[in-house]
């Protein structure tokens, strides 16, 4: 592909040719999907790079944001008496909007710029150049396997994100502040709904954060300026675009999805 | 415009390269550019920096596509061909990149061995027959299990040989293959590169700077300046064909038609002194 990008004048512009460009590569990237399937091989080793390299990142995050929820709800609902919602409510804040925002947001900065400055290298050393002249089609080799894997890791850790926050939370409230552990998980599992909560909240919203960062993280890499400047920028651009992305698409996909 | 002349697979003549013309950034790079590259020859092609040598080799490749003019190869039309037959071209096509540009994710092994396990299905021990075949031509077979960062720029830029001629390409397009070698790695390079010529009959392009390692190996000689083909000939004897763009290339003149300033606007206006100079 080529990545010289035609100049605009400013930043509005710039920035409405970039999410063009942004546009026409996913495009691309559709497209190289089926040709893909020969590299399943790599598709399966960014899994490995992009998802259970982050495992432990969004495990140790995901504890200590259900900690701290729990924390601040406890003394928030004893005020009212209601400590006994506050399982219910870590659930339902943890299910519908921290678990896969806070994952997006952890997964963009850990996986999405890992991988748009490994793509970047492979363009400033020439790598990239070298495979299609090896007749190798770079972007079912390189970009659609970490896009494919983007979008496979995202719900994955979103679900262990989840889990550890309610364990985070169990941990705070039922062994530390002293809620009952049966009113804790009955609340809990009588007010959550798999299909709005699960399905719509877990699994729906950070298949599309996925989509989003992993896009970012493969476009900005391709495009970027084969120079360490241009790498350096490139990363940066893709947690600044890909933290925008997410929190605007969030509030988006609540608003159908409510 | 010039009118495109197809080349056959039995003619002499592997790249004809008509009317290429190449504007980047308002810049013309190439002007109705005409050359032609002897099949089983080592060609090679030289000129003051930035003035499209890679450039031209991206063109050769269907890398780049011209604004006009026609570059065919084995008889081929190059901005005609589809991106499968492009890609069929390419396997066909042996390139070796100034910085080598080997896969860093892999071994020396890995990368001579990852073009045979893209494009065939050829059982394990036939690719490792083959990958050790190739690491032995350029002397590297012990050197199979390094990784890219333990290399020197020579055992790389010998890897990234091997790579290229895993096809055995009839074509292999070297970009300043001497550029940073130190003397033993250079000769080790060149004697390679005469050796692929002569025991393979590939045809080789060699865009390089250095004259004495291009009068060692190359039967031609290009001399590109301005977008055009200002010079060709024998290597031993285009020094002294008499032209003002060899005199100054060649003997290493500053000043000449190769000038030394970057075109800019009045200088004496650019400092202030306009109105004095009035």
């Amino acid at each position: 592909m080529n990545a010289r990008a035609p100049q605009h004048d400013n930043v509005v512009t710039q920035s409405l040719a970039q999410i063009g460009q942004c546009g026409l590569f996913l495009l691309t990237l559709l497209a190289a999907i089926p040709r893909s399937f020969r590299y399943l091989r790599e598709t399966v080793r960014q899994l490995w790079f992009v998802g259970a390299m982050s495992l432990t990142i969004i495990m140790v995050c995901g504890l200590f944001v259900g900690m701290v929820l729990m924390l601040q709800l406890y003394h928030v609902l004893s005020i009212f008496g209601g400590t006994s919602a506050s399982g219910m409510v870590v659930a339902l804040s943890v299910y519908r909007e921290l678990g896969p925002v806070v994952t997006a947001l952890l997964f963009a900065g850990r996986a999405g710029t890992a991988v748009t400055a490994e793509i970047g290298l492979m363009r400033a050393t020439d790598q990239i150049d070298a495979m299609e002249m090896m007749a190798v089609d770079p972007i079912a080799y390189v970009a659609t396997p970490r896009f494919l894997a983007g979008l496979i890791a995202m719900p994955l850790l979103c679900c262990v994100f989840c889990a550890m926050a309610i364990f985070g939370g169990h941990l705070v409230g039922v062994t530390w502040l002293g809620v009952d552990n049966g009113t804790f998980w009955s609340n809990m599992t009588a007010q959550v709904d798999v299909h709005t909560d699960i399905v719509n909240g877990v699994l729906l919203k950070s298949l599309a954060f996925g989509a989003v960062v992993s896009l970012i993280a493969v476009f900005q890499g391709f495009t970027t300026p084969p120079t360490s400047e241009g790498v350096a920028y490139a990363t940066t651009r893709t947690v600044v675009a890909s933290s925008i992305a997410i929190l605007a698409l969030d509030f988006v996909l609540t608003a159908f999805l409510m | 415009m010039t009118e495109p002349v197809r080349a056959t697979p039995d003619d002499a003549t592997l790249v004809r390269v008509r009317g290429l013309t190449t504007v980047l950034g308002g810049k013309t790079v190439f002007d109705a550019l005409d050359l032609d590259i002897p099949r089983g020859k080592i060609t090679s092609i030289m000129g003051p920096s930035g003035t499209g040598k890679t450039t031209l080799l991206k063109h050769i490749t269907g890398q780049m596509r011209a604004d006009a003019g026609s570059i065919h190869v084995d008889g081929q039309d190059v901005a005609g061909l589809s991106r499968e037959q492009l890609y069929k071209l390419r396997e066909g096509v042996g390139y070796l990149f100034q910085n080598s540009a080997l896969l860093t994710d892999f071994d020396v092994f890995e990368n001579v061995a990852f073009p045979l396990r893209q494009h065939t299905k050829l059982p394990e021990v036939l690719i490792r027959d083959l990958v050790l075949m190739k690491l032995q031509a350029v002397g590297l077979r012990g050197a199979a299990r390094l990784m890219p960062n333990e290399l020197s720029g020579g055992m790389a830029r010998r890897v990234a040989l091997a790579r290229a001629i895993v096809f055995d390409p009839q074509l292999i397009l070297y970009d300043e293959p001497f550029v940073g070698l130190d003397p033993v790695a250079l000769n080790q390079v060149l004697k390679l590169i005469l050796t692929l010529n002569q025991t393979l009959g590939i045809t080789s392009v060699l865009v390089s700077h250095e004259l004495a390692a291009v009068q060692q190996i190359a039967d031609h000689v290009i001399l590109l300046a301005k977008g055009k083909v200002v010079a060709q000939g024998d290597p031993k004897t285009i020094a002294d064909d008499g032209s003002p763009w060899t005199r100054q290339f060649f003997g290493g003149e500053a000043d000449g038609p190769i000038p030394f300033r970057y075109p800019a606007g009045d200088y004496a206006a650019e400092l202030g002194f306009a109105g004095a100079a009035k």
